[in-house]
């Protein structure tokens, strides 16, 4: 798409050179005779209301979850009843909690391992001239697009112990491997797994084509002309250069994987997702919170989940993602 | 000139930001007004379908016709819904005027976050009720809901299974229950259909193992401490666990919801896919609703849950919920109004037409003709005492707990000292 | 061996052939077809069963559950098309839709467009600040938000929603049009400011109308992500004529669970608006997406 290629060739001096811009001329010497208090004054037009807003809805709620993550509070007028460290010592002793926080360790590690190596062979699969190209790029796609609600009432239905996936293999003749999907809890997480994958391979197929497009025709042929077998080029070179592409698909894939909630929420219900072996820390928030009215309690299981996704984000960005993108959060985008 | 576009950036912008803060939508229910002579007043109930939904509305429009000026918006909501949307609602100031309440642990919360008035109950309601009832929806001395039916537990059964597996009699011990169920699996029915996934259908078979293991005082006594040290708690357990290791619960129970679709445990009993069901008062008319032809189950009949060696409780004792409705701190005087003319004889009995349960007005109770509902109604006025079901009792924040440790316990995942753990756990975190 | 051309086409090596043909060298393997053909299946299959399934009746449903339907019962799509739910929580999820995509653009662009083009010694910690963003999800920010939102007064309002979706887009819109906006080449500016044109009139004259397909992709983003959003509006609305389409979908799976079909139909009604509009701008969308990986 011609989007990328403008970024690659057009802007005579590199994202690095802005960078270095802003660091030692902060006045921009092109413009002579623009006055400084204007510069200000448009900036604050133009970027304060985003300002505005993403701190009041979006930074201020976090520091309002800290704020009350100290209180025993039911939720009517202002809270009263100080805890201190309590509520944050409740969650980390609270079996359930633990039992959530591993449910969570198991989908976000199964997420990467079960879409990921998937999804790159599909992807291989997929980047050839084959007729239907665009078709099939669409049709994969669809299920990301579908609402998590819709996709957990449709599958809830399809997985009922008498539903249509157990229909469906009793007609084949398997009525052996007809289960309890859904109430098993041997079984639900992996139900919960079937699920996620299917809504979010499309996604990460299409990521990783994008990927494919961008790695440059000549190194193949090279490896052609070189004698090289079909699987030593992808292990050679298609794979690396996915990389950058496979390290920011893992990074979203484990954020989302985190904040799983609406799912599990609209198939499990509020009460036996823990039993079921599928409840998410933001599940357990929600039942613990406001369900049952713990309003302390719940802002502070939201800011134990803000700093374990703060925590992982930030290691994984140290040592995984820096090569990648070298300064990307700092110094505005390459 | 740059004045000019900065001023234009500018108005864009705040253009922008109204246009979003406008941005349509309808605003919530009012808590009411009354303005000259015009009162509004929101209704919510818990009757999505069938009769019940029909009953309220014809009510409504009575009370309406009766009472010119008065509007009433009803909303029906589903059961399992309610208790969720109630407390948001009651928190964000967007209360309903009269709203479902159930009295126990989960109103006197409500009425100590100040969002209930008081019920001017009038005389002629008051001695077709009795004290009974009431006490349920009292707080300190003031009565802040009014009952409309009485809803005891039991088990429900279908006599026509019961013949078929060979069952004559009802058990009235647990070691005849567990005959039973045994007989009931040899003819390769269901013996006990249970909606797990609501999580309550499950509670109530400890509350009933707590019932015949705890005395009434013990009961009482955890509403005020919420420690629930007293021995007979893993005593009730203990026993819950022993009877499930029988197998005696439908399959899947775990996503089986109680009164939703034909999956529901109701919904199994009304095809005759399992044979019994521990439930209340309100289930004759929820199997009704979900018979193939939606009529009464014809050979439908109710025990009392049977006895257990070895308990605190007096025999006899029964456990039960009322079903009643409350108003909101900002509801207008109508609110009681309405309250008292819904508990007229009349609307009484429609209500135990329309619901087919108990109605609180012991005037309308003659009306009561299905047979397990005549059952439970004599078992009721002969019981020592009546508790009110434990969630309930305790309150929201205990009561869920406790709905989920039992259900941790039925899957095989926690054992009765876990219950208590989790139930202590949440009287911690709230 | 190496050779200088193609490599022969072993009967023995299936594989290898495949990957050359992206260099136009002939016919794509059978497996490809399948494989695409398998995948494309079990992605829509479950899309399919919701739809079909509306055309059935219960019984068949309880009795023959991964069935097609006997006679196509138009009765069930037909009772939801009628009533007044669909159509509200249709109208309701289009006005939240709608604003959420026009704050979120506005902004969005402003925002990007001086982090992208001004130099000033707080751009590094603007971005970051809006970067960090990612780190605040939704789930997170969701219970003291409610409190929020019911101090001012909004819960039961679909403004409730909107301004906080808007705020909640922000971080990605951000990350996605800085680079865009970046990419538009400072001979254009210099040009314009030889032209006489300030920054601002560079910035309505020229950047607007070449950012268009920047912010065609994060307006669709954002309008997708606000149809399907489901955590908010559990929280903030309760009244149900307030209801968006997510959260009527759960409230009528659960009224009407007695009736499969019906919320089956009401289902597959409820993601066609989202499937319509996506079809209409997939290319945008995919090529957005990959757009904002490469660069």
């Amino acid at each position: 798409m011609s989007e990328g290629k403008l970024v690659v060739t057009s802007s005579p001096e590199g994202p690095s050179a802005a960078g270095n811009r802003a660091r030692k001329a902060p006045f921009p010497a092109r413009r002579a005779g623009r006055s400084h208090w204007q510069q200000r004054l448009e900036i604050a037009l133009l970027a304060g209301p985003a300002i505005v807003m993403f701190i009041t809805f979006v930074m201020f709620p976090v520091v309002l979850a800290a704020y009350y993550g100290f209180f025993k509070w039911k939720g009517y007028g202002p809270p009263t009843d100080f805890v201190g460290l309590q509520n944050y010592v409740t969650i980390f002793q609270d079996s359930t909690f633990q039992d959530a926080l591993r449910h969570n360790a198991v989908i976000v590690v199964l997420s990467l391992l079960l879409q990921g190596p998937a999804a790159v062979l599909l992807a291989l699969l997929l980047n050839q001239k084959m007729r239907g190209r665009s078709l099939v790029r669409v049709l994969i796609f669809v299920p990301y697009v579908v609402s998590e609600v819709i996709v957990g009432t449709g599958w809830g239905l399809m997985l009922q112990t008498n539903g249509a996936i157990n229909g469906l293999l009793t007609k084949v003749g398997l009525s052996g491997w007809t289960v309890d999907w859904l109430s098993d809890p041997k079984i639900a997480i992996w139900s919960l797994m079937l699920i996620i994958t299917w809504k979010y391979i499309g996604f990460a197929v299409i990521l990783f084509l994008a990927g494919l497009q961008s790695i440059p025709e000549e190194l193949f042929e090279a490896a052609a002309i070189d004698g090289a077998s079909y699987w030593q080029t992808q292990r050679r070179i298609t794979v690396p250069l996915l990389g950058p592409t496979i390290r920011i698909w893992a990074f979203l894939s484990m954020i989302g994987a985190l904040q799983l909630f609406d799912l599990v929420y609209i198939i499990w219900g509020q009460y036996v997702a823990a039993t079921a072996g599928t409840s998410t820390m933001a599940t357990y928030m929600v039942v613990n919170g406001r369900n049952a009215a713990n309003y302390g309690f719940g802002n502070a299981v939201a800011v134990v989940l803000f700093l374990i996704s703060l925590v992982l984000a930030l290691t994984y960005q140290r040592f995984v993602l820096r090569r990648d993108t070298e300064g990307a959060l700092t110094e505005g985008g390459k | 000139m740059n004045l000019r576009k900065t001023l234009a950036v500018s108005a864009a912008l705040v253009m922008g930001a109204g246009l979003t803060a406008c941005g349509g939508g309808s605003s919530g229910p009012s808590g009411g007004n009354s303005s000259g002579g015009a009162v509004a007043m929101t209704f919510w109930h818990n009757s999505t379908t069938g009769d019940g939904k029909a009953y309220w509305a014809a009510t409504v429009a009575d009370f309406e016709a009766a009472n010119p000026g008065v509007k009433i918006t009803i909303q029906a909501i589903q059961n399992e819904d309610m208790d969720g949307k109630l407390q948001t609602a009651l928190n964000s100031g967007n209360a309903p005027s009269i709203f479902m309440a159930r009295g126990g642990g989960k109103l006197s919360d409500v009425v100590k976050a100040g969002q209930a008035q008081e019920v001017k109950v009038d005389d002629a309601t008051k001695t077709a009720v009795g004290d009974a009832a009431f006490s349920a929806f009292t707080v300190d001395g003031k009565v802040y809901g009014m009952p409309m039916s009485i809803l005891p537990g039991g088990i429900y059964y279908s006599k026509d299974l019961f013949t078929k597996a060979g069952i004559t009699g009802t058990p009235s011990t647990l070691a005849d229950l567990e005959a039973d169920v045994q007989k009931l699996k040899d003819a390769k029915i269901a013996p006990i259909a249970l909606g797990a996934k609501d999580a309550w259908p499950a509670a109530h078979w400890y509350y009933f193992f707590a019932l015949r293991a705890c005395s009434q005082d013990t009961l009482n006594k955890a509403t005020a401490d919420k420690k629930f040290d007293d021995k007979c708690w893993t005593k009730a357990g203990d026993d819950l666990t022993a009877f499930s290791k029988t197998t005696p619960f439908s399959k899947g129970f775990l996503t089986t919801s109680a009164q939703q679709g034909a999956g529901s445990s109701a919904g199994l009993l009304a095809n005759h896919q399992a044979a019994m069901e521990l439930m209340g008062a309100w289930d004759p008319g929820v199997i009704a609703s979900l018979t193939p032809d939606k009529k009464p189950l014809p050979d439908l009949g109710w025990f009392p849950f049977p006895t257990v060696s070895g308990g605190a409780g007096t025999a006899g004792a029964m456990m039960g919920g009322l079903d009643g409705f409350s108003c909101s701190k900002a509801a207008p005087p109508e609110c009681s109004k309405f309250l008292n003319f819904a508990m007229q004889k009349k609307y009484q009995e429609g209500y135990a037409k329309a619901f087919q349960t108990l109605p609180a007005s012991k005037d309308a109770q003659s009306v009561v003709t299905t047979p397990a509902l005549v059952d439970v109604l004599a078992a009721y006025n002969k019981a020592p005492y009546v508790s009110l079901w434990l969630d309930t009792l305790y309150g929201q924040n205990v009561g869920n707990a406790l709905n989920a440790g039992v259900v941790n316990l039925l899957a095989g995942q926690g054992n009765s000292a876990a219950i208590v753990k989790a139930v202590v756990d949440a009287a911690a975190k709230g | 061996m190496a050779t200088i051309t193609a490599p022969p086409l072993s009967p023995t090596t299936p594989r290898p052939i495949s990957s050359r043909k992206r260099h136009g060298l002939g016919r794509v393997s059978w497996v490809t077809y399948v494989v695409a053909f398998a995948l494309v299946g079990v992605c829509i299959g479950p899309v399919l069963y919701i739809i079909i399934g509306g055309f059935r009746t219960n019984a068949e449903i309880t009795t023959d559950p991964a069935g097609f339907p006997s006679t196509w019962q138009f009765v069930n799509y037909a009772e939801v098309l009628k009533g007044s739910i669909f159509w509200r929580e249709v109208a309701n999820s289009v006005i939240c839709g709608v604003f959420t995509t026009l704050g979120v653009v506005v902004l969005g662009v402003a925002a990007s467009f001086v982090l992208a083009r001004y130099s000033f010694s707080g751009r590094a910690a603007m971005y970051a600040l809006f970067a960090s963003g990612l780190m605040f999800p939704m789930t997170v920010a969701i219970t003291p938000l409610y409190i929020l939102i019911r101090g001012l007064g909004l819960t039961d309002n679909l403004a409730g929603i909107i301004l906080p979706q808007i705020a909640f887009a922000l971080p990605t819109t951000i990350i996605i049009l800085v680079p865009f906006l970046r990419a538009i080449p400072k001979e254009l500016e210099e040009a314009a400011a030889i032209d006489g044109a300030s920054r601002l009139g560079f910035f309505f004259r020229m950047v607007i109308p070449l950012s268009v397909p920047g912010v065609v992709t994060v307006g669709i983003l954002a309008f997708i992500a606000s149809w399907n959003s489901y955590m908010l509006p559990l929280f903030i609305l309760n009244n149900e004529g307030s209801y968006t389409l997510p959260l009527g979908v759960q409230a009528f799976a659960s009224q009407y669970s007695v009736d499969t079909a019906r919320v089956l139909a009401f289902t597959s009604l409820s993601m066609i608006p989202a499937l319509v509009f996506f079809s209409f701008f997939e290319h945008r969308i995919i090529s957005g997406l990959s757009g904002a990986v490469k660069g």
